[in-house]
């Protein structure tokens, strides 16, 4: 793609944790470049460090130690900002968050507050980032409901989120979201909370959005069905490392990080033999406080090496395809 | 295999009653479980589908009677004996649940985090009055056929990992030797590489002990993987009923059709969405007149509003609630178009 332009670019980036037991490192060393008007997606399981990826992008985490860059490119030309530099409490990164970056949460049952109407909550972040009129914000709050998909908006900009299902609370999130036209849009698990015809509506909507707002997503999923849906480039992490980043057709039909090949292969598919073992994983994910040194799959990798015990490499099979794994290094 | 029925669900409903006001008058019924007819055959696992609130955990619940059921009987055969789980009396329930246990969705919040493994696998034998060192020997005996070393014994639910604790549910079911499981979304608050695990384990048990499943999940691909036959249900209703087969590939109901159309594919070459169900669930509170699912139907009729349609049989047990189930063509060119129609009208 000779016209693809970064919007984000996350370089070396480190998230820890200091607690009781010790250090968590969530994140150890996360690299990726979000294009403009593409689709991102970081899958990983629980503990794998996507959410606190997605949250330190945004300056949520406040208690953590955060190293390494994400420089967003506002324009094409102008000098990156370096969100790690701002202050997370300051007037720089809240002039971006909710504006030029924003986010949609997991939850849509908890990321709502009871006792404001969508259409405040809706309103109040219109109100933060544009200078327009209360009766300016209704209208645009009005259209946003109606382009998210919310039938009757009007009458619906009155209600409380209890009155709503799970699918418009989610849809109510998305309207947040993209009031403010955001260059790039976080999804952290949208549809997880949701019934599958509603997954399917919710999907097709972020699709859609992106190509008329030439918008890029970050798509944060455990589950790759979703990622060979919606992504242009893909991330695997694994407890915090990254294991494997490729363009979704090629993480698909050459996968070469032992995580995802196994990921890949354990995936119920609709031609799945009936009844037959499923390939499987052994072990779980283990407790990231006490994360295994050098690779952190070493303890549940079929092809495990002496060499496992230090950290892995990242080695290249081609454009923007790279897998951390000792694997394809001769002695 | 010869199909002895093991389990009979005859005409079950569950309403439950909504409440208002200082006096708490009942203003109207939530049909969770309308009418809800099915038989479960001895070795076979029956899948139940449908999204939330299609009444899906309350059949499991209404199985266990850990709800009242309203109307109908659900007949449980035993080797010994038959019994009417619907009215069976407290005495009877004790002999009902050695035949019959469940295993819950969520492995974080159905084990009690002051109990030690032990004591949550044991409770069932010592709630059939099986004494304390019996029930110790029985659980050691249990464990590693869930795939847990006998030093989990002493641990604690929060010590264990999601799949670790999923298997002492599983564990918790099997250890009074039931024939008949039901499954109430067994995996779906699992990780995606331990999630195969615990299918393959319900898998392998089936075969060992010759279990009987009820399985009940959101996840068409898993019930697909592991069912012989499919309950599809919508709002209270069984719409569709028949084996795998006739379920997945020959489909008759518009619904099932939807739900299994809005099932993502896991391969970045195929992306076009075929059709996608627009709108939501309607309220079980007050369902669509006539066919509750003719407001989403892209094929309804001014018939379909109006009446009722009943379970009819299409062949082979086939069971399908739809006024026009012979006529329909439901293949994937076909159903994709009344979505181009009706977004270029809205």
């Amino acid at each position: 793609m000779p016209d693809s332009q970064p919007i984000l670019e996350v370089l070396d980036l480190h998230v820890h944790f200091k607690m009781l037991a010790g250090v968590v490192r969530a994140v150890d060393g996360v690299n990726f470049t979000v294009e403009r008007g593409r689709c991102l997606g970081i899958v990983g399981e629980s503990g794998c460090g996507k959410s606190v990826t997605a949250r330190s992008i945004l300056r949520l985490l406040h208690s953590s130690q955060t190293s390494g860059q994400i420089l967003y490119h506002p324009n094409g030309d102008d000098e990156p900002i370096d969100l790690v530099n701002l202050d997370p409490r300051g007037d720089a990164i809240r002039a971006i968050r909710g504006k030029d970056i924003a986010m949609i949460f997991q939850e849509p049952m908890t990321s709502l507050t009871p006792v404001y109407t969508i259409g405040e909550q809706i309103m109040e972040s219109i109100r933060q980032h544009q200078n327009l009129s209360e009766e300016e914000a209704q209208e645009l709050a009005i259209s946003m409901l109606n382009k998210v998909g919310i039938p009757d908006a009007e009458r619906r900009f009155a209600d409380y989120p209890h009155q709503m299902s799970g699918g418009m609370r989610q849809r109510v999130m998305i309207a947040i979201a993209l009031c403010c036209e955001p260059r790039v849009l976080i999804a952290d698990e949208p549809t997880t909370a949701l019934d599958v015809t509603i997954q399917a509506q919710i999907l097709r909507l972020i699709r859609s959005l992106q190509q008329d707002l030439d918008m890029s997503v970050i798509m944060i999923t455990h589950d790759l069905s979703v990622i060979a849906q919606l992504a242009d480039f893909v991330v695997v992490m694994y407890l915090g490392q990254m294991a494997e980043k490729a363009p979704v057709v090629e993480l698909f039909q050459n996968p070469k990080h032992p995580y995802t090949q196994a990921l890949l292969r354990s995936i119920v598919r609709p031609d799945t033999p009936p009844r037959e073992q499923l390939h499987t994983i052994s072990g779980s994910v283990p407790d990231p406080r006490n994360a295994p040194s050098g690779c952190r799959f070493r303890n549940r990798c079929p092809s495990v090496h002496d060499r496992c015990l230090e950290d892995p490499p990242v080695v290249e099979f081609g454009p923007q395809h790279t897998a951390t794994c000792w694997l394809y290094v001769d002695d | 295999m010869p199909d002895t029925p093991i389990l009979q669900v005859e005409n079950l409903s569950k309403f439950f009653p909504v409440q208002r006001g200082l006096f708490r008058r009942t203003v109207g019924h939530v049909k969770a479980v309308n009418d809800v007819t099915f038989t479960v055959n001895k070795g076979e696992c029956v899948g139940l589908v449908g999204e939330s609130g299609c009444g899906k955990t309350t059949v499991a619940r209404c199985l266990l009677r850990l709800v009242e059921p309203d109307q109908g009987r659900i007949l449980l055969h035993s080797e010994q004996q038959t019994f009417d789980i619907a009215s069976a009396s407290r005495k009877e329930m004790l002999d009902v649940r050695r035949q019959m246990q469940i295993i819950f969705q969520d492995p974080f919040s159905s084990l009690d985090p002051r109990w030690r493994v032990t004591d949550v696998i044991a409770e069932p034998l010592i709630a059939q009055k099986i004494g304390r060192a019996e029930a110790s020997r029985r659980v050691l005996e249990i464990l590693p056929t869930v795939g847990l070393g006998a030093h989990f014994a002493d641990r604690f639910p929060h010590e264990l990992s999601g799949g670790e604790r999923q298997r002492v549910s599983i564990a918790r079911a099997l250890v009074v030797s039931p024939p008949l499981v039901v499954a109430d979304e067994p995996v779906s608050a699992l990780d995606v590489s331990v999630r195969s695990q615990i299918i393959n384990l319900l898998l392998d048990l089936q075969s060992q002990m010759n279990l009987t499943y009820v399985f009940i999940a959101h996840d068409l691909s898993i019930v697909k993987h592991i069912s012989h036959r499919i309950a599809v249900m919508y709002l209270g209703r069984l719409v569709e009923l028949g084996t795998t087969q006739q379920v997945f590939e020959e489909c008759k109901h518009p619904y099932t059709k939807a739900l299994l159309a809005s099932v993502l594919i896991p391969d970045p070459t195929h992306r076009e969405q075929s059709y996608v169900l627009e709108g939501e669930v309607p309220s079980p509170l007050n369902p669509p007149s006539g066919c509750h699912f003719s407001t989403r139907c892209p094929f309804a009729q001014e018939q379909c509003s109006a009446e009722e349609p009943d379970l009819r049989d299409m062949g082979n047990g086939h069971l399908v609630r739809c006024h026009f189930a012979e006529d329909l063509d439901l293949s994937e060119g076909v159903f994709a178009l009344p979505l181009a129609t009706s977004s270029a009208s809205a």
